[in-house]
């Protein structure tokens, strides 16, 4: 029992980086949400009406932007734990 | 006994490291330079010189029926003014060539890795002092619309926090995305290197550089350009006063109704 209990403290301290490296990057999730339903929204608004399309363009970018943040938060995140 | 993804691992973890921190070429006491900071001073000389010839070649010889060069410089130009009258109406001489500054230095500075060095966006302090520029320019010109009526948008403290987050979203957002699209391009010049087969350590970069070099260069610095005009716009948006805006309704309905 208690070799079990050191063999996993030693994986966790070994691993503990990557392991939250990879939960850094579940960010990626609300991200990808988040974009999918700016991007549909906005071919929905071209297509009501196609002559708005460089304000809409304007616009999407912006909040693709806002969107993408989170992601890249997570990515520095994981960025910082592997590496430093 | 040759094992790839070993061998590929052991890469990651030493190649890789020394390039995704700046490394420090001059240092006294202190005061350090890093090889960010040297492809930075070498962005703003070219940028300097590349205006300097504008100016001396395209700029004397402007004609009625463009060229080329003058039709490209006329887009880039009107391009950033044409945002910065739309967002900030009669602030617009200063932020359209401020915006057009930030986003050349910029996407120059995120292009210099194309020839070999590093991005001199890729350290967070470039991306801090970018940020701190535009958040003075938001308060100051905040200030100067709005004189002593912006401070009590202060009056809610949580503003405060909304405010002072502004300039570190700005920072990490441009600094990650750089340093994202150089860590996968290094990860990709590592991975060739071990690929053999003729011509593919040249067309597989080749191919994957306009994606994650030219792609984010321009994209982030729009974005750059576009959310320091957006929130200047938000700035100087003038609030209404309350008890005058009663007044005013009150005077306004018995002339609307003796008018109708």
């Amino acid at each position: 029992m208690e070799l079990l209990v050191t063999m996993m403290v030693n994986l966790l301290v070994d691993m503990g980086p990557a392991i939250g490296a990879g939960i850094a990057a579940l960010t990626g999730l609300g991200a990808g949400v988040g974009m999918g339903i700016a991007t549909g929204k906005a071919v929905e608004a071209t297509a009501r009406q196609p002559e708005a399309v460089g304000k809409i363009r304007t616009m999407l970018l912006l909040g693709l932007a806002f969107a993408e943040t989170t992601a890249i938060y997570g990515l520095l995140i994981s960025i910082l734990l592997i590496f430093m | 006994m040759f094992d790839p993804s070993a061998q590929l691992l052991a890469f990651n973890s030493e190649e890789l490291q020394e390039k995704v921190f700046p490394k420090n070429v001059i240092q006294i006491g202190s005061f350090a330079v890093n090889d960010s900071v040297i492809s930075g001073f070498i962005v703003v000389i070219v940028l300097l010189i590349v205006a300097l010839i504008l100016r001396l070649t395209i700029i004397r010889k402007w004609k009625t029926t463009p060229t080329g060069g003058q039709m490209f410089l006329e887009w880039l130009v009107s391009f950033f003014d044409k945002s910065a009258d739309e967002m900030t109406e009669k602030y617009s001489g200063l932020m359209g060539p401020y915006t057009l500054g930030a986003a050349a230095y910029i996407c120059c500075g995120v292009l210099i890795e194309l020839f070999g060095l590093r991005p001199a966006i890729a350290d967070v302090c470039a991306c801090l002092a970018l940020a701190l520029c535009s958040f003075l320019f938001i308060h100051t010109l905040g200030f100067v619309k709005n004189k002593q009526r912006r401070l009590l948008h202060y009056v809610n403290p949580i503003n405060i926090i909304t405010d002072l987050a502004v300039p570190v979203s700005m920072t990490f957002r441009l600094f990650g995305s750089i340093l994202s699209g150089m860590v996968i391009m290094d990860l990709i010049y590592i991975v060739v290197e071990s690929i053999w087969y003729f011509g593919l350590p040249v067309v597989i970069p080749a191919i994957l550089t306009p994606i994650f070099t030219l792609f984010h260069a321009l994209i982030q610095s729009y974005v750059f350009a576009s959310l320091t005009l957006t929130f200047v716009s938000e700035a100087i948006e003038t609030r209404p006063k309350k008890p005058k805006k009663k007044r005013k309704q009150k005077t306004a309905s018995p002339a609307a109704g003796a008018a109708e």
